[in-house]
């Protein structure tokens, strides 16, 4: 197995009593997508904060090519070459979405930085791969939720990320809309980008992940081949209720 | 790149109304620029009319000062979105870095006035690191904390019994010997104000501009693109602080006598953040409208232009109140009705009228 391109130890994170995250390790190596599960409140969000450097670690480490990052500003973090997205959408609410794109082009990982002209182009390619260009002069609060998540992915996919950390993207969309999103995701991937993503869907993750984190009240419950580890009695249990795993007979 | 939220074609006559305001008001600019001229000596000996008199050097110097000051503001309320009401804590500070200089150890203007923005920006920085972690209504109130202390501090500060910067009674300048020094100080108060307005253009511009308003329109999705928030906003606020400073400095010199009153009035701080939201907090122009529009409307009502509204039913010690609230009417309406200020009219987007009115309400109200 090639080296380990993120890398997490044993992360904790408390608030107040509660742990969100209780000694969560992982690996992923460079150019898997790398899918996250877990029921509501499982701290699946927590993690992607924790990895971002939006929250400090309360215990635990996270290496980005084998070296600590923990503890690093989120410019840092991105300036490495860690993008994200958030699950409930942040969008620059004055800015149309080309300028939303451009903010991050013009900052992100080192590679970007772009001066803004150059980063108004980056940004127009990268609306294209989102499938966003036809609206690229509209204000972002004339665009419908599902266009929100894809401007989500397409601004942190303007930084020019390694590594993607996709939080429920697909959430909230319908099938066809799903669909879509899969394509986006494929096709970010393609273009030779690590992706970590956070999802609710089965079928997403049975359909693009190479493998599967199940996380579950802040622990790995179980990680693996992607229908392998769906199938895991635990795994549905803590999912979808001990009823339904004895129903199915698991 | 501010564009308005809703947009509006304009009809035929919203654009033919427009154009007459911009054309009113690029006539009444450019007078203003040029009128002073006329009291040139040369131009005098020629026998040409003066069209400025004193008055109107101090009026039009003072407007051109609060352009600075609410211009400089934006760059901080209006671009990073941080309600800094402090800043006249940097006014002073620049006065009195330019009074110092000059009336204790005799340097020239010239050489002192540089030092103004300098003293000022190097406070801002001190102070931005640990004001500007604070969010909201938290920072507002830290900020005018800043500005009211700066003010007390410098006339309190004693050394071995002796006020080091003046104390109570301020500190004299001695006058600028210069000819035409009304034109001389009108045009240095007209060069910052031109500065300001350039460097928000430059700002808006840049990589620096689209960080401060990715901070303003949400702080952690900046930060997680790449935009490190805390050295934009200290580096935001500390401009801002240097071009108030600027003011500042020309102000002591122009004025000749600087002391607490004069150089930290608490009001300032209200009245360069009213410009700025009446005419357009964020935008290029909007704090420069705002502030030559409220500088005249309070020199009006306060009667201290030539034309003034003669009530005979206001005792002349009510006016100033009248002002007041005159002006806080001014501000609520503004801020309810027209979110985005009166500059949004005269950007093609817009157009006032009784639909713009109900959509604002519609989008300030919960
Ligand atoms: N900032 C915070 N302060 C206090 N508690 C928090 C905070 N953020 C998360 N939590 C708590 O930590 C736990 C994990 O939350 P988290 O948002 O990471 O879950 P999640 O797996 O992303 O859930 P969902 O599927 O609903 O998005 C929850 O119990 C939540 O209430
Ligand atoms: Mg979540």
């Amino acid at each position: 197995m090639a080296a380990a391109q993120l890398e997490l130890r044993q992360v904790t994170k408390r608030f107040g009593g509660v742990a969100a995250l209780d000694g969560v390790s992982f690996s992923v190596p460079p150019g898997q997508i790398f899918g996250i599960i877990g029921p509501n409140g499982a701290g699946k969000t927590t993690l992607l904060n924790c990895i971002s450097g939006v929250y400090r670690l309360d215990g635990g480490d996270v290496l980005w090519q084998g070296a600590s990052i923990a503890g690093r500003a989120p410019h840092r973090v991105a300036a490495l070459g860690i993008g994200r997205t958030f699950q409930v959408v942040k969008p620059f609410a004055s800015m149309t979405v080309r300028e939303n794109a451009a903010v991050g082009a013009l900052f992100g990982s080192a590679e970007a930085h772009l001066p803004p002209r150059q980063a108004f182009e980056r940004a127009d390619e990268v609306l294209e791969l989102v499938g966003l260009a036809g609206k690229a002069a509209l204000p972002v609060t004339a665009l419908t939720i599902p266009d929100r998540k894809r401007l989500e992915v397409a601004r942190a996919v303007a930084t020019r990320p390694r590594l993607l950390l996709l939080d429920e993207v697909m959430a909230g969309l319908n099938p066809v809309e799903v669909d879509e999103a899969l394509e986006m995701v494929r096709a970010v991937h393609a273009t030779g980008v690590t992706i970590v993503l956070i999802e609710h869907v089965m079928r997403v993750i049975v359909g693009v992940c190479d493998r599967a984190l199940v996380l579950h009240y802040g622990r790995v419950l179980a990680e693996g081949e992607p229908r392998t580890v769906l199938k895991d009695r635990r795994v549905i249990e803590a999912y979808l209720g001990e009823r339904y795993a004895r129903q199915q007979g698991g | 790149m501010l564009r308005a939220a809703f947009t509006t074609k304009p009809t035929e006559g919203g654009r033919r109304w427009r154009r007459l305001f911009l054309l009113l008001g690029g006539v009444v600019l450019l007078y203003g620029l040029l009128a002073p001229l006329t009291s040139l000596d040369a131009l005098q000996s020629a026998g040409f009319p003066l069209l400025a008199d004193k008055l109107w050097f101090r009026i039009a110097t003072a407007t051109a000062m609060f352009v600075v000051l609410a211009s400089a503001w934006n760059l901080v309320g209006g671009l990073t979105g941080y309600a800094a009401f402090g800043n006249v804590a940097f006014f002073g500070i620049g006065a009195y870095t330019c009074g110092m200089l000059i009336s204790r150890a005799h340097w020239p203007l010239f050489l002192a006035l540089p030092l103004a923005p300098l003293a000022s920006a190097a406070f801002a920085a001190l102070v931005g690191v640990p004001l500007l972690r604070l969010r909201g209504h938290y920072f507002a109130v830290a900020s005018l904390g800043v500005g009211v202390a700066v003010g007390e501090v410098i006339q309190n500060v004693e050394y071995r019994g002796t006020p080091v910067f003046g104390g109570s009674t301020g500190l004299f300048l001695p006058i600028f010997s210069v000819d035409n020094r009304d034109l001389v100080f009108y045009f240095l108060m007209v060069g910052a104000a031109a500065l300001t307005i350039g460097v928000t253009w430059l700002v808006l511009r840049s990589r620096f501009g689209y960080g401060l308003i990715a901070i303003r329109e949400n702080e952690e999705a900046a930060a997680v693109m790449g935009v490190n928030t805390t050295a934009y906003k200290v580096a935001a606020f500390a401009l801002a602080a240097a071009l108030t400073g600027l003011a500042g400095g020309i102000f002591a010199q122009w004025n000749v006598f600087i002391n607490q009153e004069n150089v930290f009035p608490i009001e300032y701080n209200v009245q360069m953040i009213l410009m700025a939201l009446v005419g357009g907090a964020g935008t290029l122009f909007g704090p420069l409208a705002g502030a030559v529009f409220l500088y005249m409307l309070i020199q009006f009502l306060s009667g201290s232009l030539p034309v003034s509204l003669d009530l005979p039913f206001l005792p002349s010690d009510a006016r100033p109140v009248l002002a007041q609230v005159i002006l806080g009417l001014l501000l609520l309406v503004t801020v309810i009705f027209v979110p985005r200020g009166v500059i949004d009219f005269f950007g093609g987007q817009s157009r006032l009228s009784l639909a713009y009115l109900r959509r604002s309400l519609r989008e300030t109200s919960v």
